[in-house]
């Protein structure tokens, strides 16, 4: 059982077990396929991020943590697919540079992954990671994709038809 | 030029800061340096139209807010997930800036973060656009160092 310190702050604890704290409203594009994607995205991100930072011993800690990487390095490359796939049938102008951002986020994600085997699970490795995805998640749905959202709105085309 | 590229980073930061950590009020004001004990300092390259570096310098206190708004989790220490998680943060604001630069004629692209050692930077050579912001924020202060020469 993993010891964790992770939870809901309030003012003066934590409340345990609450999950997709990282998830807020405001990141609803309104796109239920990929609204649906994104928490479900961002429920692993937290699972991961729960088990990165609970206080156990690291070697309990891994046969976990490579389970929920394993996922998410699927789960990143369905999500950005199905997220592509929405942007061309919105026709949106903006797909090649997202498609890149998307590239460029699985490279990172695979590499990261065949490090983090070759060191023989490194948790400063892994830390490194979490730390950056956490950042670079929050951004990425709540400004870029957000963009697209705008785009759907400002041409009436929502792509759920 | 410096008084335009001092507003472009301030307004990204500020973009930035409401969009991920829903900090919408945060105010600048020029500085000569900054002088804060305990700090984080991300070094990014900037290659292209402007050629040198920007260094953002988190004190750990503002780092630590930061991360706890954005994970909801406690944190106590600097560790290698808080320096990740900052350096990506200075990354998006510098990928922000490069975006309203574009739309001034102003081609640049930036270089992966580094870590510096507090300090420990070399401010050996000349810039043409030089100058600090001082960023406060409800969460804690933080400042952007210019360094950057205008190329072509």
């Amino acid at each position: 059982m993993l010891k964790t310190k992770v939870g809901v702050k309030t003012k003066n604890n934590y409340k345990k077990g609450v999950n997709n704290m990282l998830w807020k409203d405001k990141y609803e594009l309104g796109v239920p396929l990929i609204d649906t994607q994104h928490k479900e995205l961002f429920r692993r991100v937290e699972s991961f991020m729960q088990v990165l930072r609970a206080e156990d011993n690291w070697d309990e800690k891994i046969p976990q943590l490579n389970e929920t990487l394993e996922f998410m390095k699927r789960y990143v490359v369905e999500h950005f697919r199905a997220e592509e796939e929405y942007q061309q049938s919105i026709n949106y102008p903006g797909y090649e540079a997202h498609k890149e951002v998307h590239n460029g986020m699985v490279d990172y994600v695979k590499e990261v992954s065949k490090q983090y085997e070759n060191s023989n699970y490194d948790e400063q490795l892994m830390q490194q990671f979490g730390g950056r995805l956490l950042a670079w998640l929050i951004n990425h749905v709540a400004a870029e994709d957000q963009r697209i959202a705008d785009y759907a709105l400002k041409k009436g085309v929502n792509g759920n038809d | 030029m410096i008084d335009k590229l001092y507003k472009t980073f301030v307004d990204a930061t500020q973009n930035v800061f409401s969009l991920m950590l829903n900090l919408s009020e945060i105010s600048d004001h020029p500085l000569e340096s900054f002088e804060c004990e305990d700090v984080l300092e991300v070094a990014i390259g900037f290659v292209g139209d402007l050629d040198g570096e920007v260094i953002y310098r988190f004190p750990i206190s503002t780092s630590l807010n930061m991360v706890e708004i954005m994970s909801g989790m406690q944190f106590e220490q600097v560790d290698a997930f808080v320096t990740s998680a900052i350096s990506e943060i200075s990354n998006i604001i510098s990928g922000n800036v490069l975006n309203a630069l574009s739309s001034s004629d102003l081609q640049c692209n930036i270089l992966t973060p580094v870590l510096l050692k507090p300090y420990e930077n070399s401010e050996d050579k000349e810039y043409d656009l030089k100058t600090h912001t001082c960023i406060n924020t409800s969460i804690g202060e933080l400042c952007i160092e210019i360094r950057l020469n205008r190329i072509g």
